[in-house]
């Protein structure tokens, strides 16, 4: 059977290292580890040359290369006969091969390490099954391919959709019923704080809601910044970085005003999508699962597809909601509510908000809960439109013309997740209602600094 | 070359082993060996490897008299590359006990650190096992860092390479 380098899509993810071996114009033989090799087309692959200067030299003094490929599934090794053609430091290619390069040192924690200079252009002449031992496992075993009739239906469910907790419900519910992943996350950006906040969330214990990932802060931050979805196909000897999250981290909230990020510690396989509209990224999609090499080319490009459905979806329910606030908010005072008093303190230097002492939000959305308790406070009234929001709000954070929908649903889903004695509470397009248990009264001034 | 105290430490760890040779047209071919004996002098290497899986080792040995084995420590990816003049030598019964020892400590090592069992299978035989006499004339440091690349071993220099 002749193989094709299609055949060999599993010993591309850079998952279990390859070898490569060159030879010195007077012949001397050279071996090393070589952290990713990328399939550029059926003929040719790409070698991130952060490899050793020996094998550099080398590979010009004598073009022909042998390496040793592993299948990240199987364990299976393919002998690749190869010759040098052409050396890349810039451009598509380059760019593609660096973020592989980036995602996979990533998982053997060495992204420090290594760093791509160059990438060096192989046609490959043959290839080359070892024989092995033992009889190996098949190939991608006991996956269905993705079904495009059901990726079909979850993109007219994610169309279908006008609100935006109704088009990121519908996103996770794709990922789940398409994919059958059952861990993931929505981040959308914030451009006021520069981080991304966590608005949905399905598969963890703790949602995570309100969590935040600074910058290029990891895989989310990566696919982030650059624009470009990237994954780690195998966690096993990541070194975990992160912070061990105990049973009293949802304690910390009030002292920390961070949430903590969710964590799958089974996690062994995760990708980060990018929300793009426009050439702009608005968030980012995160899906881990506990199977190695759980995320094929064609779940990538599934998952793609899903996102930008949403992305544009959520761009679209900002636009709406805006153009749909025309009514005024009714601003007839209403009775004060009977019942014990609810305290709300406001710190302007994050915009951070606690409700009765529990930690809710910060950001954006703890600027629109002060605002719409001062309008309550001042004017009586308990319904207020988005449209007044973004435009007393705007002048402080003028993106929030693009985002205010995601900010009021991460604002509502964390008071319900803390059982808050307020609620927010949707009467109609872009128009809110707080409810709450019993008088409010606003600390505003007092505590500005923790 | 020598192969001074801290490489013979080295060598006490479980190890994997790479191999590459190359025919008399200059084409280089790669294994992986599976098992090794430092001799006495610090100054030789017997290498095995299965010749049932990797059939070019030894007919490119047998034509050109070279080799470079690369050994890795894999949990912390220390590696060093020796390199020098080979022959090949009979196998003995030590050798394949040599063997089983390399493949069990690799074996073990690798899915402490979390490769599954059957994965690392089909990368470790001893089948039609043979032994190359490696003399050392180099050995590089080929950890990936600052370091890569640079002579090792007792009469270790700046030379980079």
């Amino acid at each position: 059977m002749n193989l094709r380098l299609s055949d060999l899509s599993a010993c591309f993810e850079g998952v279990i290292p390859s070898i490569i071996a060159t030879a010195s114009a007077d012949g001397m033989p050279n071996i090393s580890y070589l952290s990713h090799v990328v399939r550029v087309d059926e003929e040719h692959v790409a070698l991130s040359n952060q490899f050793f200067a020996k094998t550099a030299a080398n590979v010009r003094a004598n073009p022909k290369v042998t390496l040793i490929v592993v299948d990240g599934f199987t364990g299976d090794q393919f002998l690749l006969d190869i010759g040098f053609v052409r050396s890349v430091d810039a451009g598509a290619l380059f760019d593609k091969i660096a973020r592989q390069l980036k995602a996979s040192s990533a998982q053997v924690g060495m992204s420090d390490v290594m760093r791509l200079r160059s990438a060096d252009i192989f046609r490959v002449h043959g290839i080359e099954k070892v024989p092995s031992p033992v009889e190996t496992a098949p190939p991608m075993t006991g996956r269905a391919p993705v079904s495009l009739p059901a990726l079909s239906e979850a993109i007219k469910a994610i169309e279908g959709k006008a609100e935006a907790d109704e088009i990121i419900e519908s996103l996770l519910c794709g990922v789940r019923h398409v994919l059958g992943y059952d861990n993931a996350l929505v981040l959308i950006h914030d451009n006021h704080r520069g981080c991304l906040t966590t608005t949905g969330s399905i598969g963890y214990e703790r949602s995570g809601l309100g969590s935040e990932i600074a910058g290029s802060e990891g895989l989310i931050g990566a696919a982030a910044t650059s624009g470009q979805t990237i994954k780690v196909s195998d966690m096993s000897r990541v070194r975990r970085f992160g912070e061990a999250i105990s049973l009293e981290a949802e304690g910390a909230e009030n002292i920390t005003r961070i949430v903590a990020f969710p964590q799958l510690p089974t996690a062994m396989s995760q990708i980060a999508v990018p929300m793009t509209v426009r050439g702009t990224v608005t968030g980012v999609l995160f899906v881990e699962s506990t199977e190695r090499l759980a995320f094929r080319e064609e779940d990538e490009a599934a998952l793609e597809i899903l996102v930008g459905r949403a992305a544009s979806a959520l761009r679209t329910s900002e636009r709406e909601a805006a153009a749909a606030e025309l009514k005024p908010a009714v601003s007839m005072p209403e009775p004060a509510a009977a019942g014990r008093e609810v305290r709300v303190v406001h710190h302007r230097f994050d915009d951070s908000v606690f409700v009765d002492g529990t930690y809710i939000v910060k950001g954006v959305a703890g600027t629109l809960l002060r605002l719409m308790l001062d309008w309550h406070l001042s004017d009586g009234r308990s319904e207020f439109t988005n449209r007044e929001m973004r435009l007393a709000a705007g002048a402080r954070m003028p993106e929030i013309k693009d985002n205010l929908e995601t900010r009021l649903l991460l604002l509502r889903r964390r008071l319900e997740e803390k059982q808050a004695p307020i609620r927010l509470v949707r009467v109609g397009r872009g128009r809110v209602k707080l409810e709450a248990e019993g008088p409010l009264t606003l600390d505003a001034t007092a505590g500005d600094y923790p | 070359m020598k192969v001074d105290d801290r490489l013979l430490d080295f060598f006490n760890r479980p190890l994997m082993c790479i191999i590459a040779v190359a025919d008399e047209t200059g084409r280089p071919s790669a294994g992986r060996g599976v098992g090794f004996h430092l001799l006495e002098d610090r100054e030789t290497i017997d290498v095995i490897f299965s010749a049932w899986q990797w059939p070019r080792l030894e007919s490119c040995i047998l034509q050109t008299g070279r080799i470079a084995a690369t050994f890795v420590s894999p949990s912390d990816y220390v590696s060093f590359q020796l390199k020098g003049s080979a022959g090949m030598r009979e196998t003995e019964t030590p050798d394949l006990d040599r063997a089983d020892r390399f493949m069990t400590a690799a074996t073990d090592e690798l899915e402490s650190l979390g490769v599954p069992r059957r994965l690392i299978a089909p990368w470790l035989t001893a089948r039609d096992a043979r032994v190359a006499r490696l003399v050392i004339s180099e050995i590089y440091v080929q950890t990936p860092g600052p370091l890569a690349g640079m002579l090792a071993g007792t009469q270790a220099g700046a030379r980079s390479q």
